[in-house]
């Protein structure tokens, strides 16, 4: 008999970080004496701060209703941005020493400017310009020329020299978090994978806010005790998920764990699922060149893959592709924060190409909190329509 | 052996007894209050018995509705879209797109020719495409009902209505009441901005007919004559039956 894998110990340790991301920051720090620096958007190259000694943490909400941040933000700016402010002006972040954003959104960067200025506890911040076309050729150049001003920046802050050996150390540690949950996806494609949604957040989400090197051992072992699992639950309809971040737990329950009919997510992808890991850092002589490759060439936020003007295509929209094949998706859930922009532009887009694949898909609209018994009625609906049969008449 | 559907809504319970050859049997409406679980209950008794059915005798129940896990004695449950997908084939084997407005929730639905869902929408956190929204304007405007449906067909020109929400559009109602509009106008204003608003949803969808409007609006001549207005087509709604039974159709349909 197989293992459950509710029972690993790693899969507990994932959602223990998870939970309580403040409390593990805080003792990192008094442990190592180190800084940490908060980030608002994935397109931060953490490896240049991680070769600093310092912690990079992704800062993030607490899905709590709140009335504090519509002084800085307007109401029709995306949940993320007000909850993520929210917390630091709560102080739930005293603990940070810096803060720093890659530009992806304006919402985003008002929410930064909003945390630099009203956050006391905040010594150092930087807003990196991050080329808004990825798919323009220029634009890897561009990147490599604002990460050798960040990594300057940084080195100034801290009064240290980070060398081409952090830098490699750094690249190290990361690319094999990278390669690691990669292999935890790919077990995905197995008709009975061996972990949910949930599960799969709880891994992605815990290795944005605690060390990647303490990340990683634990992933070694997650990955080998994942041989050995064999889930009783039923798989029922192989989902994908598709859109914005989302780290809200109480989706994954209702959806996997609360309908009348089983469901599992097979595929995130988000910035709290795929879009955050995939793709690594070929490194090379020139490490920042590398590492701006990585990120130019990553699967691209809809703020970066644009509909027109493009020089190579819809980089996302073929990885979503690849991904409903490989994956065998029965169904695309796109669940967009509120108000996202940029996720809005792509749907339409999205919704035809799902069309002409013949892919069923479900648009839900998140928010701070979600409407659970709404949510619940559209995704039942859908998988009753999916398997709906010639009944009567 | 017969089968039984029962719809818990937020406002009304319905439930449906039908016969083993789709013939409905009895329908029973009922407030459904605070006590959900009573409500059905007793719903579900009485539609028994006006069918002259026992209960032992009932082979399936299958609850939908937002308050549909409050029947804890029914077998499946199914979803409030697939409900008046099934209701709606059933009473109108024509129809492709059924629009539904409840008391709290509109819906639209898009069927094929064998009456299977294709695509449905739903109206997000909003009450100004449904039914509550009426019950405050007619106490609002302190008129029945039924007078709120005639007076809409009395006026004689549109006035738009800008409220996205229940709250608002009173205080817009208050401002037109104060300016000495009448009714009558004040009533199309407030049938047109609902009918917007549902229209919408619908719109969502690719909107093919027959449409088939069900739920406790389209007991509104106001109503219809707004939609079928703002959709440029005719709006059906169901004969035989009261529009509101229909998802309680489709449940039961669905045990058979």
């Amino acid at each position: 008999m197989g293992k459950n894998v509710d029972d690993l110990a790693q899969l507990k340790q994932f959602k223990e970080w998870f939970d309580n991301r403040h409390e593990y920051a805080k003792k990192w720090k008094k442990k190592t004496g180190g800084k940490v620096v908060g980030y608002y958007c994935t397109y931060v190259p953490e490896e240049i701060l991680y070769a600093a000694g310092v912690l990079p943490v992704r800062i993030l909400g607490s899905h709590e209703p709140e009335s504090i941040t519509r002084p800085y933000l307007h109401d029709m700016y995306c949940p993320f941005c007000h909850d993520t402010l929210a917390q630091g002006l709560e102080g739930r972040y005293d603990y940070l020493d810096g803060v720093t954003l890659a530009q992806s959104c304006l919402h985003m960067r008002q929410s930064y400017f909003s945390f630099v200025d009203r956050v006391p506890n905040i010594e150092w911040d930087y807003y990196l310009p991050f080329p808004h076309g990825v798919t323009n050729p220029y634009a890897a150049d561009f990147a490599k020329h604002e990460f050798e001003n960040f990594k300057a920046a940084v080195e100034d802050w801290l009064g240290v020299t980070i060398t081409d050996r952090d830098l490699d150390r750094a690249i190290e540690v990361y690319n094999k978090n990278r390669e690691l949950m990669t292999k935890v996806f790919e077990m995905r494609k197995a008709d009975n994978p061996p972990i949910t949604g949930l599960h799969a957040m709880y891994m992605v989400v815990s290795s944005q806010v605690v060390d990647k090197a303490e990340h990683n051992e634990v992933l070694e072992g997650f990955v080998e005790e994942l041989q050995d699992v064999e889930n009783d639950r039923e798989i029922g309809t192989r989902l994908m998920l598709i859109g914005s971040e989302d780290y809200d737990k109480e989706l994954f329950e209702l959806i996997e764990y609360g309908m009348n009919y089983p469901a599992t997510f097979v595929f995130e992808e988000n910035c709290t699922g795929a879009r955050y890991f995939w793709g690594l850092v070929e490194n090379g002589d020139d490490r920042l060149m590398a590492l701006a490759k990585r990120y130019v060439y990553r699967v691209p936020c809809p703020a970066k893959d644009w509909a027109r003007g493009d020089f190579f295509g819809r980089r996302r929209f073929q990885f979503i592709e690849e991904v409903i094949k490989d994956y065998n998706v029965d169904a695309v859930i796109i669940a967009q924060m509120k108000f996202c922009d940029p996720h809005e532009l792509d749907i339409p887009a999205l919704r035809e190409m799902l069309d002409n694949m013949g892919v069923t898909h479900l648009h839900l609209e998140l928010d701070l909190t979600q409407p659970v018994g709404q949510f619940r009625t559209r995704v039942e609906a859908m998988i009753e329509a999916m398997g709906e049969e010639d009944l009567f008449i | 052996m017969p089968v039984a559907g029962i719809d818990v809504g937020s406002k009304l319970t319905k439930v449906v007894i039908m016969g083993e050859n789709k013939k409905v049997l009895s329908y029973v409406v009922m407030r459904t209050g605070t006590d959900h679980k009573k409500t059905s209950e007793e719903a579900f008794e009485e539609a028994l018995k006006k069918a002259g059915v026992a209960r032992e005798d009932i082979k399936k129940i299958v609850a939908t509705g937002f308050g549909k896990i409050s029947a804890p004695f029914a077998d499946e449950e199914l979803t409030q879209i697939m409900a008046a997908g099934k209701g709606a084939y059933y009473v109108r084997p024509t129809t492709r797109t059924v629009i539904e407005v409840g008391a709290e929730e509109s819906r639209a639905v898009k069927l094929d020719e064998n009456g299977n869902v294709k695509d449905f929408a739903l109206a997000d956190k909003c009450a100004a495409g449904a039914g509550s929204f009426v019950d405050a304007m007619i106490r609002y405007l302190e008129v029945t009902p039924e007078e709120f449906g005639q007076l809409a067909l009395q006026a004689t020109r549109a006035i738009p209505m800008n409220a996205q929400c229940v709250v608002f559009a009173e205080s817009e109602v208050v401002s037109l009441l104060h300016s000495n509009v009448p009714k009558a106008e004040i009533s199309r204003a407030i049938h047109d901005a609902i009918a917007d608003r549902v229209a919408a949803i619908a719109r969502r969808l690719d909107i093919q007919d027959d449409v088939l409007l069900i739920g406790g609006l389209a007991y509104d001549i106001g109503f219809i004559d707004s939609m079928k207005r703002e959709l440029g087509r005719e709006v059906y709604v169901p004969e035989e039956y009261p529009p509101e039974v229909i998802p309680a159709i489709g449940a039961a349909l669905s045990a058979l």
